[in-house]
């Protein structure tokens, strides 16, 4: 049976797996007929999912969280019922003074270039509740910089971090391909250093599902799943990333440049590559939810006192992935599969894994 | 949580500290120019209310700093919405956090709103100003001009149309020597048998009279409505 189901995404080179599936006739093949939804920002995606104008999304994790935590407007009943991507996001500073410093490591030369800074410097992310934020706010706690004090931190639409730069309304930022190498290539700045680099394989975009159209189409949720597992398999391969730079540059779609796509994608030429399948991209990890939660409660947008378990477990569904997975014969690890109630070796999780890290 | 309650009732615990005047300043980031001016119209013939708008290429963020308002009234078309999302304006030592107005009891009328593609941001600190009727009166004007921007573009798509069809005639009468009401059967005979609408059949024609005097290029590929991309999500 054919069912409606309406996905927004951003104009991103991350929303690849969807495009690709619908590009490739791989919705088709499982008898599903999305229609695709090209927002403009990151709110809006979050406004149509919690007012039922769209059924699924391409996603950033933490923003799902604050959403089904009540954090940016009403509480959103949703799920994410599978991860979409790992990696893709630079670090940029802008400036001549971080040109000269050039070889040395990332942590010493923000700190040279801050010493250099009048007052605090703006420094841009995509939106508050961003896989950027967390992950820039928690390297310059590593490197000794306070981001609520050091410097201050303004939400700019990606595609106007280059100019923002290069005009000083913006001192930096951290924000995903293709900006970090346009602004290098357009002398506005340089890249300090990947999102991959702080955390690698970092989850960064996830498919968020409202609960309601999941609980009413739980069949078609799997062939949903199914197609766009199917899509980022494509998406990892080398070899595909002319079919897949193609579905990304459709002009009736997200109508992306080319060659800044393909940097992104892997095998590309860019500072990071996005990967979409190997190393569990595909997976939604509890573990994961549990690291954004717990940086958005160290920086005291939760409420100390909510139970960030529970919301990992509702909100995450490795249950339904799984489900998908292994009629795709796709490999579910023993570890994965695991009722993540049952396992306080989760609750450790990525974060001390990414603590001992040398930054 | 502030949040889960009613927008007025939080409001109503804040002091009145307003030391500005009574009037609600409303900032309308609308690059719409006509719709803007539209809206300001409407809204200005209140007087307790105060339209501000934000400088061209002016940071969204910045705009709130520079002109303190009480109400953001925003173009869901606009990227930098994101800016107002769960930020707070750090103005003159105190944080004055920006909450997007949400009607609890009516998510109907929150329906409406999105569709028509507007959105409004409450900037606490400050008594509470009535924005029921003004996101409701900004609603009904962003819908109005949606309708007749997806009308103008109906209207035009008929035309280009019309066009096609009527060139498209044009070169069968003149190649194939067929009277003009000929011309017009041919075209709906063939989109009969295949399935498709008169302007596809008669785009053919066009793109083939142009492949004709331009063989180095490709013919254009077959348009039908099944791979026509479907668009946006309402």
């Amino acid at each position: 049976m054919s069912t409606r189901v309406r996905i927004g995404m951003l104009r991103l080179t991350d929303s690849a797996p969807v495009v690709v599936a619908r590009a490739l006739g791989l919705f088709d093949s499982l008898d599903i007929h999305p229609t695709l939804s090209i927002e403009p920002s990151w709110a809006n995606v979050a406004d149509k999912l919690t007012y039922g104008l769209l059924d699924a999304a391409v996603m950033l994790p933490p923003l799902a969280l604050a959403s089904a935590l009540g954090l940016r407007g009403p509480a959103a009943k949703l799920i994410v019922p599978m991860g979409l991507s790992q990696g893709g996001n630079t670090i940029v500073l802008g400036g001549e003074a971080i040109k000269e410093s050039a070889g040395l490591p990332a942590g010493a030369r923000l700190l040279a270039w801050l010493a250099g800074q009048q007052g605090r410097p703006r420094i841009a992310v995509v939106h508050r509740f961003s896989t950027h934020n967390l992950l820039l706010r928690y390297w310059l706690s590593l490197t000794g910089v306070d981001p609520d004090k050091d410097i201050e931190t303004v939400v700019v639409p990606p595609e106007q971090v280059v100019s923002a730069l290069a005009s000083g309304q913006i001192a930096g930022f951290c924000a995903g391909a293709p900006w970090g190498v346009t602004a290098e290539m357009a002398g506005a700045g340089s890249v300090l250093l990947g999102t991959s680099d702080i955390w690698p394989f970092h989850p960064e975009k996830c498919l968020a599902v409202r609960e309601e159209w999941a609980t009413a189409n739980p069949e078609a949720l799997t062939r949903l799943l199914r197609a766009l597992m199917r899509a980022q398999v494509i998406c990892d391969k080398p070899e595909q990333a002319d079919s897949v730079v193609a579905a990304l540059a459709d002009a009736d779609g997200l109508a992306l440049p080319r060659e800044a796509a393909r940097a992104a994608l892997p095998g590309g030429s860019g500072h990071e590559q996005i990967h979409f399948h190997g190393a569990g991209a595909a997976f939604p990890a509890p573990p994961h939810a549990m690291w954004f939660l717990r940086q958005m409660r160290r920086w005291g947008w939760i409420a100390p006192e909510t139970n960030i378990g529970t919301v990992a477990r509702t909100l995450y569904r490795p249950d339904l992935f799984s489900l998908a997975a292994r009629m795709e014969d796709l490999f579910v690890s023993p570890v994965h599969s695991r009722n993540f109630e049952d396992s306080d070796a989760f609750a450790a999780g990525p974060a001390s894994e990414i603590s001992t890290l040398p930054f | 949580m502030l949040r889960r309650t009613k927008i007025g009732t939080i409001l109503a615990t804040f002091s009145l500290n307003d030391n500005r005047t009574a009037a609600v300043r409303i900032l309308l980031a609308d690059d719409d120019a006509a719709r803007a001016g539209a809206l300001t119209k409407v809204l200005s013939a209140d007087a307790s209310l105060t339209i501000l708008r934000p400088r061209p290429g002016e940071l969204l963020a910045d705009a709130v700093v520079a002109l303190a308002p009480d109400v953001v009234l925003v173009d869901m078309a606009r990227p930098d919405r994101d800016a107002l999302d769960g930020f707070r304006v750090v103005a003159s030592n105190s944080p004055r956090p920006i909450v997007l107005f949400v009607d609890q009891d009516d998510p109907a009328f929150m329906e409406e709103a999105i569709g028509a593609g507007v959105s409004s941001y409450n900037v606490l600190g400050v008594p509470p100003p009535d924005v029921k009727p003004i996101l409701r009166a900004a609603a009904a004007l962003f819908r109005h001009h949606q309708i007749a921007r997806s009308e103008l573009r109906q209207a035009e798509t008929r035309l280009r149309e019309q066009e096609t069809v009527n060139r498209a005639k044009a070169i069968l009468i003149r190649d194939r020597r067929m009277a003009e009401p000929d011309a017009y059967r041919w075209l709906r005979t063939r989109a009969m048998a295949s399935g498709r609408r008169i302007p596809d059949v008669a785009q053919d024609v066009v793109a083939g009279e142009k492949q004709a005097k331009d063989p180095g290029r490709l013919n254009a590929p077959e348009r039908t409505p099944q791979n026509t991309h479907e668009e946006g999500a309402q």
